[in-house]
């Protein structure tokens, strides 16, 4: 690979669990310095498919690659380009906001002078200043999606792979989480997030890929994916749902 | 459900007004939802079997207890046996549930708050309902004992006035134990309250068989006479009055019989009306606990915040943050913070007990090893090393603790032998001071204070040898814990198989600490002086070999170990 490289390149990754398969062998270029959106139904398998990108979980086969460094095979130099928000998985909740972000800054590696510099710079823009000395445990769902962020974000990563970023978040944090992927993207960072909520994905994406039932349905920019239509029409129809035709249920209008 | 009190049917006013609600539906409903549990689970009618069959057994010990003095027509101890047994009795109904997380929920009084109850229905149907139970019925068996007592002290008049006492005594039982869950029902389910409660649980577990054994010592050098006057005083309380109503007509205090029922009376009210008042607060505290008040605390930078000040001596890098976490979630997660106090508590009373051993105490069936009148060092190297083993165990799950959080080590690539080490360290912070009192006390208590070197050398040793023996079983036979606030909450079916590894893993300690226990055994008096620098040089030579050879092991199964950990939803 010469040149430019993708930010993140997956090549036939496949997973079963239990003989039931996860996901049936994807194949994925994101280019640096885009905004990447994964999405999918539930159950697709997109966690699947992001967990083993980022070398949460051993795929059965197939491989990942950050920037060119193979994810499982030379873990340490991929990891150090890579921020990750995994969804579902709890942080370290028995530590304060600050003390988990000097926890992630120091199992990178990092000077502890800069890790309290920007330590407090995240937390100051990410509004979690005013929560002090609480305990992770005790946020709300926003809070703890926004501590997690900054989690990710602590040691300057060059890919960013977030899973679910904006699920049971506010509007509020939700603009602020948007606001600051953009202008991380916007210095040339490269994001990966999944999601189901088409107008997330509509607003901020670059390149999109549609995932169902284990295998990539659609990949290209956005334009190119959505055509004429509506991202939701793409969608529906590519993952196969029904539209209503207004005959059915004609007894709940009176 | 055809039970009047969920059914939909009373969509005005009059309707409701036509069928009055009784106790008897709530006895009705609470019957109906436990069938309806039992509903194709197997295995939650045998756990009920079995709780029934273990409450019958005891209600058969304690009628035969409380009945004795009767059965032996000897009115000696009656009136103490009766106010001391009931009185526990009663003291047991108003801790336990506090104890244990609240009572039996199937009538959650939360599910009640919609409807159109009257309080006094309400408080009424609950309590009726709560007498449905399997406690409730054992202690009643049991304390029935008392009419076999009063009737064979004091004829007919007595028993029946035992009779009334035995039933409003299991009422006032079961009244104080809904009336305390009830006031405590908005602080029990806040997580703070319950992380509390489980380190007092863990506390009291871990004393009960030392002060059982001290019980069973002091009761035979106990003064009876002396206890007399108590049992009186104890006798005119609501602990003990409704017990002793009728010994006390037996015994031809005639007057003292209905003074104490109306003690008993007026307790059980005083009761009802607090159980009352506290149903609101119980009723609402299931929706929110509320956001929990932000804490400032002192300033300075994110860094200097995560390392508490006692291991501010810890380098800031990895292996420090490592240590430094570690060192927060020993204190601040309740199920870590419980297994820390029972090592401590076991850790001191089993081997003073098992050294003291000798005539008057019977310590026996705490552990296998026998108990000769004397000590020596072989038995006291055999008490630490158990001691060991108990302290290493704890760590047998310890990325089970974590659960998903594990996945930032895994994302940050931590080393796997890094890793080890600094969980070792983490946890010895706590536990070395431990061990250290451990073997100086019992040296101190056996007055040998020359066996420090002894009892410290083979505890240092032992536990050096279980940090290596638990750190592969901890990555290799993890197993999840679920999430819950419960610290004691174990996923069922995981057991049999992991309780078997932690099994394995305190033979494999044991076995690798023999030649400390050995040595002790043939060397003699120069042992005293090379056990402590052996016993600590094998311990820690121990801990980093494994942890240099476990480290490969984790770095190679990170990602099975993470799946592992992370329970299922």
């Amino acid at each position: 690979m010469t040149g430019e490289q993708p930010a993140l390149s997956l090549r036939g990754l496949a997973k079963a669990f239990d003989g039931k398969i996860a996901v049936a062998g994807v194949d994925l270029d994101v280019p640096a310095g885009s905004f990447y959106g994964l999405l999918g139904p539930n159950g697709a398998g997109k966690t699947t498919t992001l967990s083993m990108a980022v070398g949460l979980l051993r795929p059965d086969a197939g491989g990942a690659w950050v920037l060119g460094h193979d994810v499982w095979a030379d873990p340490v130099a991929a990891k150090r380009l890579l921020g990750v928000m995994p969804d579902g998985v709890r942080l370290f909740d028995r530590l304060s906001g600050a003390e988990l972000l000097a926890y992630h800054g120091l199992l990178r590696g990092m000077d502890p002078a800069v890790v309290d510099q920007r330590a407090a710079e995240l937390l100051d823009v990410l509004a979690l200043g005013d929560a002090g000395r609480t305990l992770v445990v005790d946020y709300s769902a926003g809070m703890k999606k926004k501590i997690g962020l900054a989690c990710a974000l602590l040691h300057g990563p060059r890919l960013l792979v977030l899973d679910e970023p904006f699920e049971a978040v506010d509007p509020v944090s939700a603009a602020l989480i948007r606001d600051i992927l953009q202008r991380y993207v916007a210095g040339g960072g490269t994001v990966v997030f999944s999601s189901h909520v088409m107008e997330v994905v509509e607003r901020l994406c670059s390149h999109v890929a549609i995932l169902a039932a284990g295998t990539i349905k659609r990949v290209g920019t956005l334009p190119e994916v959505r055509g004429d239509r509506s991202l939701e029409e793409v969608f529906v129809e590519v993952v196969g749902g029904r539209t209503a035709t207004g005959e059915e249920l004609a007894w709940l209008s009176r | 459900m055809a039970v009047p009190v969920t059914a939909p049917a009373a969509p005005t006013a009059t309707a409701a007004a036509t069928h009055r609600v009784s106790p008897r539906h709530f006895v009705r409903l609470k019957l109906r939802v436990m069938v309806n549990n039992f509903r194709g689970q197997a295995w939650r009618i045998a756990l009920y079997v079995v709780g029934a069959v273990f409450g019958l057994w005891f209600a058969g010990t304690g009628f035969f207890l409380f009945a004795a003095p009767g059965l032996a027509g000897n009115d000696r101890y009656a009136l103490m046996i009766a106010a001391f047994g009931g009185g526990l009795t009663v003291l047991g109904w108003l801790l336990l549930p506090l104890v244990f997380f609240g009572v039996d929920e199937t009538l959650d009084p939360a599910r009640f708050a919609l409807l159109p109850l009257p309080r006094r229905t309400l408080v009424t149907g609950l309590l009726a309902a709560a007498l449905v139970s399997v406690p409730a019925v054992a202690v009643l068996l049991a304390l029935s004992g008392l009419v076999v007592t009063a009737g064979a002290l004091g004829g007919w008049s007595a028993a029946v006035v035992q009779v009334v006492g035995v039933l409003a005594g299991v009422l006032l039982c079961v009244a104080a134990a809904r009336a305390v869950t009830s006031a405590f029902a908005a602080m029990l389910r806040s997580r703070r309250v319950r992380d509390l409660a489980a380190v007092l649980l863990a506390v009291a577990a871990a004393l009960l068989g030392p002060l059982q054994i001290f019980g069973l010592a002091a009761l035979r050098d106990a003064d009876w006479d002396r206890l007399d006057p108590m049992a009186e005083v104890v006798g005119w309380t609501p602990f003990g009055a409704p017990w002793t109503a009728g010994i006390d007509l037996a015994e031809g205090r005639v007057w003292a019989a209905p003074v104490k029922l109306l003690i008993t009376a007026l307790a059980l009210v005083a009761l009802l009306a607090w159980w009352s008042r506290s149903l609101e607060s119980a009723m609402v505290g299931a929706a929110s606990a509320g956001p929990a008040p932000a804490r400032r605390g002192p300033a300075g930078g994110a860094v200097a915040q995560l390392f508490p000040r006692w291991v501010g001596w810890a380098r800031r890098d990895r292996f420090g943050a490592l240590v430094a976490r570690e060192a927060r979630y020993w204190w601040r997660d309740a199920r870590r913070r419980a297994n820390l106090v029972t090592v401590a508590v076991v850790g001191l009373f089993v081997p003073v007990m098992v050294n003291l051993g000798g005539a008057n105490l019977t310590a026996g069936d705490t552990q296998g090893f026998a108990v000769p009148d004397t000590s020596s060092p072989l038995l006291v190297s055999l008490s630490m090393v158990f001691v060991g083993v108990l302290a290493s165990v704890t760590l047998a799950n310890q990325f089970g603790f974590d659960g998903s959080a594990y996945a930032a080590h895994l994302v940050a690539g931590v080393p796997g032998q890094q890793e080890l080490r600094a969980r070792m360290a983490a946890f010895s912070l706590y536990v070395l001071p431990m061990l250290a009192v451990v073997s100086v006390a019992l040296a101190v208590i056996l007055g040998r204070p020359g066996w420090v070197g002894v009892t410290s050398g083979s505890l240092l040793a032992t536990y050096g040898v279980g940090l290596a023996v638990n750190s592969l079983v901890s990555v290799l036979g993890a197993y999840a814990l679920p999430e819950t606030s419960n610290p004691f909450a174990l996923n069922s079916g995981a057991g049999v198989a992991k309780s078997f590894l932690t099994l394995l893993a305190m033979v494999g300690t044991m076995v690798a600490a023999v030649p400390m226990v050995v040595a002790a055994a043939l060397l003699g008096d120069v042992w005293h002086w090379l056990a402590l620098p052996v016993g600590a040089a094998y311990g820690l030579g121990a801990a980093l070999l494994g942890a240099y050879l476990v480290g490969d092991v984790l770095d190679r199964r990170q990602p099975e170990l993470l799946a592992t950990v992370t329970p299922r939803r």
